[in-house]
């Protein structure tokens, strides 16, 4: 399934992020926008990251900025990943442009979004019928636990 | 090589419009030196060529007058197809244009009004939404000052091409003209802007009037919020005393104002482009309860600076004015007009931004008239009243509060005039079954009964039938 996304290239497609699931593949083309984020960490005391909460119309997720992306964009702004991974990271379960993909801002605040269900917030398991891909199991929890609904 | 035409930030995406211009100006770069080709282009290479060349002028300042000359040379759609990249590069990217090509700018809208091009008052209209209230940054307040120059140094062409255009220049300076001589740390710069702005003003005061009559009853909203400078005092003196020392025959006094609904295009002028886009999205996108977000981005942009609060009156007048939604959108689970109203006055830290956003707020309810006006710009003002009753009743308190301060004091040679536009407002939401009864305004316990009596007052000369005696508004 892929997302419509007016005024973007019909040449790129789009997944929506309900449909993303765990891989080491560099190959999730996306846009969504960003609703939170948390303070900047030194991971490994060398790269700075931040852990961000991301949406569009189907889900939400836990984006991972890295180096210079962390200052580089606010709440309200629209984000298209082309190439990115959704992938463990220190056991958390986190989206991300990885050193083969990349993030760049083209919009803002005209997106609606969902924060639930949240894809970083679901228990996956190895595909019984294909080891290589992951189904999902169980919901941890419906709504972010980090970044909590702002009511 | 094709230099910069936008500062762009590290991990922001390229804009199509300027990629369209540059990729135009590549491909044609050595046919911008004289001598120019003497083919005449199909419509197609036209167009591109025109984006060659305004890649060329805003680029290339030292090449600018080559460049112009190339257009007079080739063009034959009257400019139209040139202006229009021009409000497509002012309305999306004259934020990000580097400053060399912001001048440029500035200098190829006043040849296309010496030229008369078509659409160049839509130009204009773009350029002054630009400029932003309550914004006293270097960038800004150039801008203003370039527009205002401009306004003033073709006055004559305007005057005679396209004289509406100069009520738009009227509407924004007025409004701006309230922002800027407030601020007490005046330096040079900003005192010449002042200048510049009175001098545009008094100008279409005094030697237009007729048109400055068009605009209608929120020329009188804005004047009154220069009542304080000497200059505008004398206006406001002839405006009550001498009405005929303005040379428009048939004008008798400020009736005639209050009796012409400003018509919702002069309200987007105090409203960006991409705040608009933002506004229309929260109002038809953005459901009620889902909101905080939205909300909470679109006050950082544009709300939280110490200066930016006197733009909340302008939001009102647009969402009251201008945004009117369908039928689908009012029915559905979208946060209504009324909520982000309710919003917005909290934002109101100091007593005469929340005056005025309640006067805009209210300003069509107190010369209402049915056959002229219209019911969406009254709709919100009693939504807000009616529906926080049941949370926030100090809101309803002082909304009615306020309306009954201004059907007595806003303008007391007009009281009657008032009176009868607040209760054919009144009238026209039953009527119309905006809101079924006033009960919850009239009985609930929750509002101060001396307002609760004051209505109940009031709408029995709305039962005894005054409202249905519209007597004709103005002259007569």
């Amino acid at each position: 399934m892929f997302c419509s996304v007016p005024g973007f290239p019909r040449c790129m497609e789009m997944l929506c992020l309900k449909d993303i699931a765990p891989a080491a593949q560099n190959n999730i083309n996306t846009q969504f926008i960003l609703l939170d984020k948390g303070r900047a960490n030194l991971e490994g005391g060398q790269t700075k990251t931040c852990l961000a909460l991301v949406a569009d119309e189907t889900a939400a997720v836990h984006f991972q900025f890295w180096g210079d992306e962390c200052d580089a964009f606010k709440p309200g702004d629209i984000i298209r990943l082309s190439n990115g991974i959704f992938s463990y990271n220190r056991n958390s379960l986190v989206l991300r442009a990885g050193k083969k993909g990349s993030i760049e801002k083209v919009g803002e605040f005209t997106m609606a979004y969902v924060e639930t269900p949240n894809m970083s917030e679901i228990k996956w398991v190895p595909d019984p019928n294909n080891s290589r891909t992951y189904v999902q199991e169980a919901v941890i929890s419906a709504y972010s636990r980090v970044f909590p609904p702002v009511l | 090589m094709a230099a910069n035409l936008l500062r762009i930030a590290t991990h922001e995406a390229e804009n199509q419009l300027a990629l369209s211009l540059r990729q135009a100006f590549l491909l044609l770069e050595s046919n911008l030196r004289p001598p120019f080709p003497l083919t005449i282009p199909t419509s197609e290479e036209y167009q591109v060529l025109n984006c060659a060349i305004l890649y060329g002028i805003l680029t290339q300042p030292h090449h600018a007058k080559t460049h112009i000359k190339h257009l007079h040379a080739v063009v034959s759609d009257g400019y139209a197809f040139f202006v229009n990249l021009l409000v497509q590069v002012t309305n999306e990217l004259l934020e990000k244009l580097v400053d060399s090509a912001r001048n440029q700018l500035l200098w190829v809208t006043g040849e296309m009004v010496d030229v008369s091009a078509v659409g160049f008052d839509a130009l204009l209209v773009s350029l002054l939404r630009q400029v932003v209230g309550g914004d006293f940054t270097d960038g800004n307040l150039w801008l203003c000052f370039e527009v205002a120059t401009l306004f003033l140094s073709k006055w004559d062409s305007l005057l005679e091409e396209e004289p509406m255009v100069l009520t738009s220049g009227l509407y924004a300076f007025l409004r701006l003209l309230a922002d800027h001589c407030r601020v007490s740390s005046r330096n040079s710069k900003l005192e010449a802007l002042v200048r510049l702005e009175i001098e545009f003003c008094l100008k279409m005061l005094r030697e237009q009037f007729h048109l400055c009559l068009k605009v209608g009853r929120d020329v009188i909203r804005l004047l009154q919020d220069l009542h304080h400078m000497p200059e505008f005092q004398a206006v406001w003196r002839d405006l009550v005393l001498n009405p005929t020392v303005f040379g428009t025959s048939g004008f008798l006094g400020i009736a005639q104002f209050y009796s012409t609904r400003t018509s919702s295009r002069y309200f987007l002028l105090r409203i960006p482009p991409m705040m608009e886009t933002h506004l229309r999205f929260l109002l038809t996108q953005v459901k009620l309860g889902g909101q905080k977000r939205h909300q909470a981005w679109f006050a950082s942009k544009y709300l939280f600076s110490p200066d930016r609060e006197t733009l909340i009156c302008d939001i009102v007048r647009f969402i009251c004015c201008t945004h009117h939604p369908t039928k689908e959108i009012i029915q559905s689970d979208i946060i209504p007009r009324w909520a982000v109203i309710g919003w917005l006055l909290k934002f109101c830290r100091k007593n005469y931004v929340e005056a005025n956003a309640k006067l805009a707020l209210f300003y069509n309810w107190l010369f209402f008239d049915e056959r002229a006006d219209k019911l969406m710009d009254i709709e919100p003002a009693v939504l807000l009243m009616v529906c926080s009753v049941p949370k926030y009743v100090e809101i309803t308190n002082s909304l009615l509060e306020f309306l009954f301060l201004l059907v007595d004091n806003y303008d007391m040679e007009h009281k009657e005039m008032i009176t009868r536009g607040v209760l054919s407002s009144f009238n026209c939401l039953i009527s119309k079954g905006v809101i079924h009864t006033f009960d919850v305004l009239t009985s609930s316990g929750v509002i101060f009964p001396l307002l609760r009596e004051r209505l109940a007052t009031f709408l029995l000369g709305m039962k005894a039938g005054i409202a249905k005696e519209l007597r004709p508004i103005g002259p007569s």
